[in-house]
């Protein structure tokens, strides 16, 4: 019995659900497969998938530009899929990313337009602080009304998002409004609140390795704190945590504090780094995005960053293709939700993976390991 | 020999394997009309499994299952049930915020959009209670109701069904003496009426009491098979651990020194608003263990959670070496040098996602930490230490507890809380759930802290275990200490009637 | 007059969001929640607003909103009740899809039309006598059928839920799956069903806003409303009774804001009325101290686990 069990320890390296080919494979797979489904449905319209994945691709990659724009595009991704990993870590569900990402922006902006005369060296870190503490503060409130309350956070953050919205329209429209007065939306910021380039004559701006930094952030945090070591034994095992005095309410708050913190800082990046304006309704999918983002990266700060930059290049590819062709935008859409789906459909896969190996093992051996 | 026409029921090389568990390994079984075949082993042994597959709850993946000499397909308990064979769960299958009545229809033409017949419902019941000396309300809630009464809302719930083959998993633990009495009694009468009683225990004395016939299960395998008069309990002890006997326990010391534990009248409210800790007053000394027996539900845990700051008491004091204990902080109350193994470790012990070194600091966080961030180092070393101590296995400190074996686990919680407890170490029911080997394990280590000067609380609803440990005897029932003895002076018959004593059960 | 318009505006408004917590009510009864409500509402708008459109009966874009809303919950069921799948995040992958498919399909069928196409929408069908009443009566009584159906669907639910076998076997999944699985009723089977049912009806829902409301599609429509239909069943304590009360409050207030916008009086921002039944529910949410929560609500009953 032994020796066929050691027959193909490759075999069984790769074949492991819980391994590092694994971790790859899955995700890789969930992506083609979210592609292929979204695929099936283009001849609908009359285009060729095929011919679609070519521009896709070819175009994201096309110049320096558009290689350029996926980093663009995936920094503020990255930051609404740590927001959402970051609470899933403790059991938590901040479905409020995009409020909070709104309310960052005006945070920003509005300190940005208050005091444009600042040197840059200056007013950049206040508006980053600014936008991590509206953010922070408007998740915190959810966080708050769960251990007070013992509220349902899911709900809370989502209605908190609606009423975000609300927020900032009332904003955009009458106090921030620009000088002008004829479109919903701010004045351009002072040069001295725009994020410095780093590609001139590209949108890559020096707020990707901010991003960056906050998912290496979140990592320290989860992995080599006090605080992440309690967030993750709430999350595993709440009864366990109370019982070994762990207080769960000051996790809840401190954790939707972080959270809601970095989808605010994305609420900068975007403002600051990219649109150097705000605009009413602009990037309404962030939110939800980041949520697609942290579940194909497992909710862990590397598998965010890499989701967050294949997400990037999708819909600068994706982008490009729906303005050249008559591909409808919402067909991105469409392929966030089929690629989580597939996500989830691993997990299953997995999960039937795992067990059949602990099965196969246990009869062969005869002992529990 | 089995008579082909007597024969109930058979079940031949059942196989059934979950993962990392080999549960039956071509287990053999036949009982016939008119028989209680008692199915003995001990934890971990097969024997729920098994009953679970012939209810139809698992399906085998080999073996073959006949009824009434009939060979027999039982995908899942609604064939269980056709075949009339009906079966009393270890943990009861109610639903505890309907009444009896709708519990015991529950399931009955579940998709007819009719009315449920509450009136004729509870003629029957009152009728089938009559009968078979059951009375219970069948309007009333079954949170509301004993212990005792929803095991018997369980049995009309299978008697209303006209059931011929009855199983009852573990049925008597949570019974008092009393309550288990009445139970044997209702099952020698529908014995007597020809029907099939199958009775998986682990206790050896309510085996001799009932059984017709004992099958023993070790392992996941048939370990032999008697008829109750050609048998003693050594022999079925032995086959059932599969070797000899461990010895039972040290003999008690004779407990010196101070009192390290102190309760004053202490008063605790339950789940459900109620005392269910009323009054209590004991004091455990250094080097004492201090054992209460009980049935479960009588306020033990209530008791010990609010000993370890897990529960707030209404009134009342807990000292710890004459201080007073702080209120509702379970960090605080380990600091001070009370350990605590709880009575389910994977709920509250242990975070299983989490590794071996990470679930032994896990209730001392800020002694390994610095400024907010962990020191690694010394979290290792501590694992690294403990493992050697505690003969923890396998030895990586980086390993996910999950993957321990349950005997592991409870060692991974005992080192935690035993190093930690250095004034006072309070044990529930800290062997359910191990073999034999795990729990001798424990108790050794218990009795180790005893000679070491600490004080042990210990609380279990294994009398032999707290017969076997304790050096002072308490039962607890209906909140309060009915009685505190010297282990030596103390007697089963007289601690059976404390246990019966206010849980409002007619004899 | 202005009361008078107001309740009779609150009743039709509650409409979708009774027939949407009457769904959740009975399959959180089951201990599965329905996350995702919200893309079936959209779902259901689209495909009511689409066999309406082509077959030009309403009857018929109804049922086929039904269908839609079924389809949908097998997914979700298949995912989250058969293999065991978290449903917050199966439920949020669903809503994902919805936002694209809907809109994705309505151009193939219809292409980019300049002015949004349109059908009639669901007419009033006063009830003699009744709809006479002074005040209560326009209100009540001068609505549309399928506010007469959801109406009459909440004490039916109530019925089913508390004096039924089946409703017993309902309540008794989310309470304790055990008890159900010991008495030879598949688990999954009772659940799978309610979550198809809550399909169904909050397709139905959906469809209001297109075709009994509004006479057309378009992808915010919907506008989180299916989230307070979800948050109902919270609030009304898991009873049919309990929600249709929460719809009305909420009805009521939908129809302010919507009344104060239109009257032109600028005592408040606009936004503040939009936000206005979010902060409620958000309110009401916390104010509920004491939930009968079905025991088992949010997870997955899994036999063989070792």
């Amino acid at each position: 019995m032994a020796e066929k069990r050691r027959e193909n320890p490759l075999f069984d390296a790769i074949t492991d659900p819980d391994g590092v080919f694994s971790s790859l494979f899955f995700p890789a797979m969930s992506v083609f497969l979210g592609l292929a489904s979204a695929g099936v449905l283009m001849p609908f319209l009359g285009h060729s998938p095929a011919a679609v994945y070519r521009d896709l691709f070819s175009f994201a990659f096309r110049d320096i530009y558009n290689i350029a724009d996926i980093f663009a595009k995936a920094s503020p991704l990255i930051l609404t899929g740590l927001a959402f990993a970051f609470a899933f870590r403790a059991g938590l569900f901040n479905i409020g990313a995009q409020g909070q990402f709104y309310l960052g922006a005006v945070a920003s902006a509005a300190c940005a337009l208050s005091f444009p005369y600042l040197p840059s060296w200056v007013l950049l870190p206040l508006c980053a602080a600014a936008s991590m503490a509206a953010g922070g503060l408007w998740g915190g409130m959810t966080g708050f009304f769960k251990a007070r309350f013992n509220a349902n956070e899911f709900l809370v953050s989502m209605m908190s998002t609606y009423v975000a919205v609300a927020i900032m329209d009332f904003l955009v429209r009458s106090p921030l409004r620009e000088a002008k007065g004829e479109y919903p939306q701010t004045d351009v910021l002072a040069e001295a609140a725009w994020i410095p380039s780093f590609l001139p004559g590209t949108r890559f701006h020096w707020g990707f390795f901010l991003a960056l930094a906050a998912a290496g952030a979140a990592w320290v945090l989860l992995w080599k704190t006090t605080l992440g070591f309690r967030m993750r034994a709430v999350g595993k095992n709440r009864a366990a945590a109370r019982f070994a005095g762990i207080r769960e309410k000051s996790v809840f708050v401190s954790v939707f504090l972080v959270s809601g913190a970095f989808a605010g800082l994305a609420g900068f990046l975007e403002v600051n780094g990219v649109q150097h304006m705000v605009v009413q309704g602009f990037n309404p999918l962030l939110g939800a995005e980041g949520i697609g983002i942290a579940v194909l990266g497992s909710a862990h700060p590397l598998g965010v960053v890499l989701s967050a930059l294949l997400f990037g290049a999708l819909k600068v590819g994706g982008l490009l293709v729906t303005q050249t062709s008559s591909v409808p935008s919402s067909i991105i859409a469409i392929l966030e939700g089929f690629v989580m789906l597939y996500v989830i459909l691993s997990f299953y896969l997995r999960h039937r993976l795992r067990r059949s190996r602990s099965r196969r093992r246990t009869a062969a051996g005869g002992e529990a390991p | 020999m089995e008579s082909p026409h007597n024969e109930a029921l058979s079940l031949r090389g059942i196989m059934k394997v979950f993962p990392g568990v080999l549960a039956n390994a071509g287990v053999n079984l036949s009982a016939r009309r008119g028989e209680i075949l008692a199915i003995l082993g001990e934890n971990g042994a097969g024997k729920s499994t098994l009953m679970k597959i012939l209810y139809g709850m698992y399906q085998p993946d080999s073996g073959a299952v006949s009824v009434n000499g009939r060979e027999v397909r039982i995908r899942s308990p609604k064939d269980a049930l056709a075949l009339g064979i009906g079966m009393i769960h270890q943990h009861f299958t109610l639903v505890p915020v309907h009444t009896v009545w709708e519990n015991v229809v529950l399931g009955l033409d579940p998709s007819s959009g009719r009315p449920a017949d509450r009136k004729g419902a509870v003629r029957e019941l009152e009728a089938l209670g009559r009968k078979y000396g059951l009375a219970v309300d069948p309007c009333a809630v079954v949170a509301d109701l004993s212990v005792g009464m929803q095991q018997k809302t369980e049995i009309l719930k299978v008697l209303y069904r006209s059931v011929s083959i009855l199983v009852l998993d573990e049925p008597t633990a949570v019974l008092t003496p009393g309550e288990a009495e009445n139970l044997f009694g209702f099952l020698q009468e529908f014995r007597a009426a020809g029907n099939t009683v199958l009775f998986i225990t682990h206790k050896l004395g309510e085996v001799m009491e009932i059984a017709d016939r004992i099958e023993v299960l070790r392992g996941g395998r048939n370990a032999g098979s008697f008829l109750r008069g050609e048998v003693t309990e050594r022999e079925l002890a032995a086959r059932m651990v599969g070797g000899d006997i461990p010895p039972v326990g040290e003999p008690p010391s004779r407990p010196t020194g101070r009192d390290v534990l102190e309760v004053r009248d202490l008063w605790v409210r339950g789940s459900r608003g109620h005392h269910a800790v009323r009054g209590v007053s004991f004091a455990v000394r250094a080097g004492e263990i201090f054992g209460v027996a009980g049935v479960s539900g009588n306020g033990q845990e209530e008791l010990a959670d609010c000993v370890c700051g897990l529960a707030r008491q209404e009134r009342g004091e807990i000292l710890l070496d004459g201080r007073v204990l702080p209120r509702e902080d379970p960090g605080a109350v380990f600091r001070a040098g009370v350990g605590y193994i709880p009575a389910d470790r994977h709920r509250e012990g242990l975070v299983l996602d989490m590794t071996v070194e990470e679930n032994l600091v896990l209730k001392n966080l800020p002694a390994y930490s610095r400024k907010g961030f962990l020191r690694e180092g010394a979290i290792r070393e501590n694992a690294e230490r403990r493992i050697a101590d505690y003969g923890i296995r396998p030895p990586l400190p980086g390993s996910r507890t999950a993957s321990l074996s349950g005997g592991n686990q409870q060692k991974v919680v005992a080192a935690r809380e035993i190093e930690a407890g250095r004034k006072c170490i309070v044990a529930v029911q800290p062997t359910r759930g191990l073999d034999l080997g795990a729990a001798a394990h424990v108790h050794r280590m218990l009795a180790g802290a005893r000679s070491e000067g600490r004080a042990v609380f210990l609380v279990s609803t294994e009398l032999s275990e707290i017969m076997s440990l304790s050096d002072t005897v308490a039962v607890m029932t209906g909140g309060e200490i009915l009685g505190i003895f010297p282990r030596e002076s103390a007697d089963l018959r007289m601690i059976g009637m404390l246990m019966a004593g206010r849980k409002g059960e007619p004899e | 007059m202005i009361l008078e318009g107001l309740l009779a505006r609150a009743v039709q408004m509650s409409t979708p969001l009774l027939l949407g917590s009457l769904g959740e009510v009975m399959v959180e009864r089951t201990g599965v929640m329905n996350m995702a409500i919200e893309g079936i509402f959209l779902l259901g708008a689209w495909a009511g607003f689409t066999g309406a459109y082509i077959t030009g009966s309403l009857a018929a874009g109804f049922l086929c909103a039904m269908a839609a809303g079924v389809a949908v919950g097998a997914l979700y069921g298949w995912i989250t009740v058969c293999l065991k799948q978290h449903q917050i995040v199966t439920g949020v992958a669903i809503n994902i899809l919805a936002a694209g498919i809907g809109i994705f399909f309505y151009r193939v069928l219809f292409g980019v039309p300049l002015l949004p196409l349109t059908v009639e929408p669901l007419r009033p069908l006063a009830v003699p006598f009744l709809s006479d009443i002074p005040v209560i009566g326009p209100a009540l009584f001068r609505q549309n059928i399928l506010t007469y159906l959801a109406w009459g669907a909440m004490p039916l639910g109530w019925w089913v839920l508390f004096r039924t076998r089946t409703g017993l076997v309902l309540r008794s999944t989310g309470a304790n799956p055990e008890a159900v699985d010991a008495a030879g009723i598949s688990v999954e089977r009772v659940r799978f069903g309610a979550v198809l049912a809550a399909g169904a009806l909050s397709g139905l829902a959906g469809a209001f806003y297109s075709i009994g409301y509004l006479g057309l599609f378009s992808n915010d429509m919907i506008g989180g409303r299916g989230w307070i239909a979800f948050a109902l069943c919270f609030l009304g304590n898991w009873n049919p009774l309990g929600a249709l009360l929460g719809a009305v409050v909420f009805g009521i207030a939908d129809a302010a804001a919507i009344t104060l916008q239109t009257s032109g009086i600028r005592m408040v921002p606009n936004e503040f009325l939009i936000a206005l039944p979010y902060m409620l529910t958000i309110a009401a949410t916390l104010a509920r101290k004491r939930f009968n929560v079905p025991a088992s609500l949010g997870t997955a009953y899994i036999k063989e686990e070792k």
